[in-house]
């Protein structure tokens, strides 16, 4: 019964995100109509079901749903969802749900296929909740403020060739950038917090591996570009491309930590048993 | 139905604004209107692109002669423009034509600029104007209404009212394509001509505030004092670069007010915030290397109008449509007037057989009746129902008859003639005037 439940509601979910997706895409093409608002209202009907599907299959599997990258990258999607959601109220941001909610969808399916939980004694830790929350919720803002970028760098191309047929599809420029700069600001300090957690747990854990550095490397050069990137902001005026660029790269190197994990379960998947580098 | 005017086709503002009538003098002249004798119902629209009367005759043989008066009452408004000057700016039309141009300019069909909204809302204060005058009953009124919905499904129909088609216009669509909404921002006028004033009118309203700048002072506060604004001196204009997110520029110098430099500046003490350029000056104001900043976005006279002419293209392109939908709500207006003409008719064939056969039951049951007082309601629903089910086919074959646009005037007098209805106090069809028709409008439903 629980799993038929869980399963109904992973099901619901990804046809709502779904659905999202294929009216943020016709929209962005102009061929929406009226279906066009339902967009962002799929988005926050996915969310409480991506909620409930998380609980529900955590309580199958006897599983946190913070721990491991089990669930990790269905958490995040849920949580940048949430945060797009949320954005929408301050925010007149619409079209970045053409981003957060295909990634959403991919995340979901993704969470679905990835190895299952490490278990490993070794390295459990009462840290691990905290590093694996503050990067999740840091992801999700990152998704967020990448999806902005996006929107501004389409849009501000737009009018800098003053081709106007599709501009007014795209939220304001100055919303977007706005809205950018919100989502680092608030996803900066959950990234530094993961950072020192993780840092603290890869100590505590004697961790030294190869890939474990090359990751630590990545969360680094991400932390530092992001910093970076407020930074000149607020000192410099560095606004609209050269932030939107900045936010991007940040984002790409965020997504880079998450695919080490994500390489090192599916490792786990072909070799079981194997200790993770 | 019959209207006579002029428009912006037919005549120049001169004789226009001689024949406006605001909303204070309109009752006044409603009341001369509706005076006339000739006249059965009126209804008058005056806009700054057209003044025109709307009425119903009040007899069906009496067209000229209410042509002939609202002409007259026009002259008389107009004073100074004697009425054969009048004359050749005017049209008339009537029937058919007169509904086709109602619907159609209610649909901004008629329109100087093609599409747009206002006219909807000044047709309907007109009709407001009327029906407080007391100068609409129900058939104008009813065309006038259906003239509401005609435009309304024009407009979710078709794209007639998408895109911009005025440089103001086009300059508050970028304002918010960049912003979203000036509520926050500030708008810097360089500039004290007629352009920058249509601009500012558009952009200053909702804006946090709103600078002028002139070279000439005493004309930049004489305009701040007509747009709620304030002005600066012309030796702060870099300064005020700064501050502005906004800034329209319509100067006539011949050489570029705004410098790549100086913006170059400002946007270093702006940190980079975004600032927007509409420069609808020739020649241009704004260097153009100006929009390769980053964050500085600059649109030329030629954007604009650019951006006009693609709107008016996408409007044009919906014109056909939307005449297709002014043509078919005609028709079925037309349709339901013709229904209208047999109404009498068909009222008084009903009457006829109601009271028929309510008196043969009368008669049948003999003084019984009076004393059967639940039997008696049950009997005359017997008897209303029996003339439903009798009289459905000749009541719907007859107006169909008439909606097909088929003579139904030999139909209705034969019907006249065989149920005898001269009896009942029918007025013959050609007499159906306009006194009758506003009972038989309240009861028929327009088709849809």
């Amino acid at each position: 019964m629980t799993i038929d439940l869980a399963n109904w509601l992973f099901v619901a979910t990804a046809a709502s995100y779904f659905a999202a997706s294929v009216i943020f895409i016709a929209e962005l093409l102009g061929r929406a109509g009226r279906a066009g608002p339902w967009a962002a209202r799929l988005v926050a009907l996915g969310v409480p079901l991506h909620a409930a599907q998380i609980v529900v299959w955590s309580l199958v599997l006897h599983v946190c749903p913070v721990e491991g990258i089990h669930f990790s990258l269905s958490v995040a999607s849920m949580l940048a969802c949430l945060a797009y959601v949320l954005a929408r109220l301050r925010y007149r941001v619409d079209v970045v749900g053409a981003f957060v909610a295909p990634q959403a969808l991919a995340f979901l399916l993704a969470s679905r296929f990835v190895g299952p939980v490490n278990d490993e004694p070794r390295l459990r830790s009462a840290l691990l909740p905290f590093h694996v929350a503050a990067n999740l919720l840091g992801v999700a803002l990152f998704t967020m403020a990448f999806a902005a970028a996006v929107a501004y760098l389409l849009q501000e191309s737009r009018l800098k060739h003053k081709r106007f047929a599709g501009a007014s599809r795209l939220p304001p420029i100055d919303a977007l950038d706005r809205a950018e700069h919100g989502f680092l600001v608030a996803g900066f300090p959950l990234l530094t917090i993961g950072i020192l957690t993780g840092t603290l747990w890869a100590r505590e854990i004697e961790a030294g591996g190869a890939a474990a550095i090359a990751r630590a490397c990545l969360s680094y050069a991400s932390w530092a570009l992001i910093g970076g990137v407020l930074l000149l902001r607020a000192a410099a005026g560095w606004r609209g491309r050269r932030a939107a660029f900045g936010t991007i790269l940040g984002f790409g190197l965020t997504l880079l930590v998450l695919v080490t994990y994500l390489v090192r379960s599916f490792g786990q998947v072909a070799a079981p048993g194997g200790v993770p580098a | 139905m019959l209207v006579v005017g002029l428009s912006h086709r037919t005549a120049p503002v001169e004789v226009r604004e001689r024949l406006a009538a605001g909303a204070d003098a309109l009752p006044e002249l409603l009341a001369r209107l509706a005076s006339r004798r000739e006249l059965a119902e009126v209804m008058f629209l005056s806009t700054c692109n057209r003044v025109e009367v709307f009425a119903l005759p009040k007899a069906a043989d009496g067209v000229d002669a209410a042509l002939a008066a609202i002409r007259d009452e026009l002259a008389h408004h107009g004073g100074a423009v004697s009425g054969d000057a009048l004359a050749a700016y005017q049209y008339q039309k009537r029937d058919e034509e007169a509904v086709r141009h109602l619907f159609r300019v209610a649909a901004s069909l008629d329109s100087m600029v093609l599409g747009e909204p206002q006219i909807l809302g000044q047709v309907k204060e007109a009709y407001d104007a009327a029906l407080a005058a007391g100068t609409l009953k129900s058939l104008l009124g009813r065309c006038v209404s259906r003239a509401f919905a005609v435009a309304k499904r024009v407009r979710t129909e078709t794209s007639i009212g998408a895109g911009t088609v005025s440089i103001a216009s086009v300059a508050v669509e970028l304002a918010w394509r960049v912003f979203g909404g000036l509520g926050d921002h500030a708008v810097l006028l360089v500039g004290a001509g007629e352009m920058a004033e249509a601009a500012a009118r558009s952009l200053g309203n909702g804006a946090r505030a709103l600078h002028i700048c002139n070279r000439s002072f005493d004309r930049a506060a004489t305009l701040a004092g007509t747009l709620n604004a304030s002005a600066v001196p012309w030796d702060s204009l870099a300064a005020e670069l700064v501050q502005a997110d906004v800034v329209v520029t319509s100067t006539a110098s011949p050489t570029f007010v705004v410098t790549h430099e100086m913006v170059k500046r400002a946007m270093k003490a702006r940190k980079g915030r975004t600032l927007l350029f509409v420069d609808i000056a020739v020649p241009r104001n704004v260097e153009p290397s100006v929009h390769g900043i980053d964050n500085v976005y600059v649109f030329n006279v030629d954007d604009l109008e650019q951006e006009v002419a693609r709107g008016m293209k996408a409007r044009q392109a919906e014109r056909e449509a939307a005449e297709r939908i002014v043509d078919d709500e005609v028709a079925q207006f037309l349709a339901w007037t013709r229904g209208l003409q047999v109404q009498p008719t068909v009222v008084a064939m009903r009457a006829k057989t109601r009271a028929v056969l309510l008196s043969e039951l009368e008669r049948s049951l003999g003084g019984r009746l009076k004393h059967l007082e639940g039997d008696r309601a049950a009997l005359t629903q017997m008897v209303d129902s029996a003339v439903n089910k009798l009289l459905h086919a000749p009541t719907t074959r007859l107006k169909a008859r008439a909606a097909d646009g088929d003579d139904a005037g030999e139909l209705a007098l034969a019907i006249r003639f065989l149920f005898d209805l001269q009896e009942v106090g029918v007025a013959p069809e050609g007499e159906s005037s306009s006194d009758a028709v506003p009972d038989a409008v309240g009861d028929e439903p327009l088709p849809h």
